[in-house]
């Protein structure tokens, strides 16, 4: 059996003083591919702040339990370096940083060295691109894959994708699909999807519904998805509200 | 141009239309201490951008106080460009006599007043016609004893179809030494000649600085004027001017600043297009900290058909008890005209932060990145031995971030 690496207990989160998430549990285990799907504002990237451990989340209670260790009170910083590592839905641009440069930075203090280089090819990155400050000028494609070559660059244990296809032409989304499936061999991941557009190339091995902070249904993420296809997130929250009651 | 010497006089006691009023009085003349060009004054220069050591550029020309202690041309070059004291030059040539103080006003204030009484010093550079030169001229100008004006006058003159890259750097032998450097420089670009004139310049918490600078810019001419200042400086004021005359010229002016300790800096740059399609652009990217308090002044005029002028300021405020205040101006007269500005003043976003220690750096870590960045100048364009050079003079500069 596969040890787990990233352990989620009754974990409740809040911006400012607004409560987002209530009570969210989750397992992943090693080399797992994880999908969330939910409505817009049900909390889905909330989730992956407090993962990484953003400031302006606030953990309220319950912990989260990392690689063996509580990481609920660490910094940021920290749980990049223990292996998490994210593609953020709406980085921001950096003017003065140069992304070839952050790279060699992120590549070099992870051990990973040149080979961040092999990254750079396979998500058909050019020199250009490299030597352009990170998101200044980028087209939504280019943000996608500079999020993902970042991602990467510290060979993480564990990625949190936010919409890695949200805002993507045909084409990124074909090259970054293909990508991902090599990539996240043996590695374990954490998919947030609106849509679901990722998944024609990658197959978690769960997916999570979460409604309004909390997770209200689990289970094959691909009968999940055409179910949320056809009905909507009301079958969810019909779902939801009958194991509740 | 002859000086009237009694309207000279007059202007002793005008102050500069902006910046700190100094006391001239106050300071000393002349040179009281026996200049000797040693290690540390080696490596002064070197901490703006300026290497004495090695010939590792076409020229080297140090002046120290009022006195020229090195002019080296090296031999293959000597058919390229002519180097000498502004006083040679102004004996050897009556153009030279005719152009000097033609495009700085000697009237202007005390400071160009007193430099034009007491001048002490100098260069005169021609980068003669057609001639493409890709290793640097390299000038510094070190101000070595306590409480001296050091008060040069240097004319650049690029002949038409040059090209060449002038770095000058400017500092002092102590960090806590008193002084007052007037640096006077009118150049002249011709027709076709594309010029790079950067200056570094490094100085201390007690040391007062007014440079004034006019430039020329004739048809198809290509201008780069770069200002990188790291560091302290007790009161700083210049406010560049460069006419666009011939149609076709282009001009960057660009400022790269890091202000910190109780600095007064009031730094401007003023374009005035008068020739058809000529371009200006001023841009200014600017870190301030501790008390330090910075004024830029840009300001591009333009009278001429299909004009462009544009106007870039940012600032990065590092302290509360700083403080940057920025002031563009355009002024058209062409309905064919396109000036536009942009400015925009702040702290180190929160953002940013959060975006590079998700990547694995410390809170100090991304903050010297994010810094650095600001005074990154690869925008520029600078040719790659001079991007190398500035960025080791920032690294030096901004060790704390």
């Amino acid at each position: 059996m596969r040890g787990v690496l990233l352990r989620i207990e009754n974990l409740r989160v809040a911006v400012r003083d607004k409560l987002i998430l209530k009570g969210v549990n989750l397992e992943i285990g090693d080399g797992e591919i994880h999908a969330i799907f939910g409505p817009n504002g049900s909390g889905k990237s909330t989730l992956a702040m407090a993962i990484i451990g953003h400031p302006d989340y606030r953990i309220v209670s319950g912990r989260m339990i990392f690689d063996g260790e509580d990481i609920t009170e660490k910094p940021i910083y920290e749980r990049a370096r223990m292996g998490i590592s994210i593609a953020f839905q709406n980085p921001p641009k950096l003017h003065g940083i140069k992304l070839k440069d952050l790279l060699a930075r992120i590549a070099s203090e992870n051990g990973v060295g040149e080979r961040f280089l092999e990254i750079v090819d396979k998500l058909n990155i050019s020199q250009e691109h490299l030597s352009r400050y990170v998101n200044v000028g980028f087209s939504g494609g280019e943000v996608k894959r500079c999020e993902l070559v970042q991602a990467l660059a510290s060979n993480p244990k564990l990625m949190i994708l936010d919409e890695p296809d949200s805002g993507v032409d045909v084409e990124n989304l074909e090259l970054i699909g293909s990508f991902l499936t090599e990539s996240l061999r043996g590695r374990s991941a954490l998919i947030i999807t609106h849509h679901g557009y990722i998944l024609r190339h990658l197959k978690p091995v769960k997916a999570h519904v979460l409604i309004d902070g909390a997770i209200a249904c689990e289970g094959d993420p691909e009968l999940i998805l055409n179910r949320i296809m056809r009905d909507g997130y009301r079958w969810c929250e019909r779902c939801r509200l009958m194991r509740s009651g | 141009m002859q000086v009237d010497e009694e309207r000279l006089r007059e202007a002793l006691s005008k102050p500069a239309e902006h910046g700190d009023d100094l006391n001239l009085e106050e300071f000393e003349h002349e040179s009281v201490e026996k200049v000797e060009v040693d290690e540390d004054v080696r490596k002064r220069g070197l901490e703006v951008g300026v290497d004495l050591n090695k010939a590792s550029s076409l020229t080297t020309f140090l002046q120290v106080d009022h006195e020229i202690a090195y002019k080296t041309v090296q031999k293959q070059f000597r058919e390229d460009i002519e180097l000498m004291s502004i006083r040679e030059a102004l004996e050897r040539y009556s153009w030279v006599r005719e152009r000097f103080w033609s495009l700085v006003d000697p009237y202007a204030d005390k400071y160009t007043a007193y430099n034009a009484l007491k001048p002490a010093g100098g260069f005169f550079l021609r980068i003669l016609e057609g001639r493409r030169l890709h290793m640097p001229i390299q000038a510094c100008f070190l101000s070595y004893s306590p409480g001296i004006i050091q008060s040069v006058h240097n004319i650049i003159v690029a002949e038409p179809g040059s090209e060449a890259c002038i770095i000058t750097g400017c500092t002092m032998r102590k960090r806590d030494q008193k002084g007052l450097h007037i640096g006077v420089t009118e150049i002249l670009v011709k027709p076709g000649a594309k010029l790079n004139y950067t200056m570094i310049h490094k100085w201390g918490p007690s040391f007062h600085v007014r440079p004034r600078t006019g430039i020329v810019l004739e048809e198809g001419a290509v201008f780069s004027y770069n200002y990188v200042l790291l560091g302290s400086v007790g009161s700083f004021q210049s406010k560049p001017s460069a006419r666009l005359e011939g149609g076709g010229a282009t001009i960057s002016m660009s400022n790269i600043i890091y202000l910190d300790g109780s600095s007064r800096m009031d730094l401007g740059g003023d374009c005035s297009i008068s020739g058809g399609g000529d371009r200006a652009e001023l841009t200014s990217n600017a870190v301030v900290l501790d008390r330090a308090k910075l004024v830029l002044r840009g300001r591009i005029s333009c009278e001429a058909d299909n004009g462009r002028g544009h106007i870039s300021c940012r600032g990065l405020m590092l302290s509360d008890e700083a403080e940057i205040y920025a002031i563009p101006e355009l002024i058209s007269r062409k309905m064919n005209a396109s000036l536009t500005h942009e400015a925009a003043i702040g702290r180190i976003s929160e953002d940013q932060l959060m975006y590079l220690m998700a990547r694995g750096l410390s809170r100090e870590e991304a903050e010297s990145l994010i810094v650095r960045g600001f005074l990154d100048v690869s925008p520029l364009n600078l040719p790659s031995f001079l991007e190398e050079a500035i960025k080791k003079v920032i690294d030096l500069a901004v060790k704390g971030f």
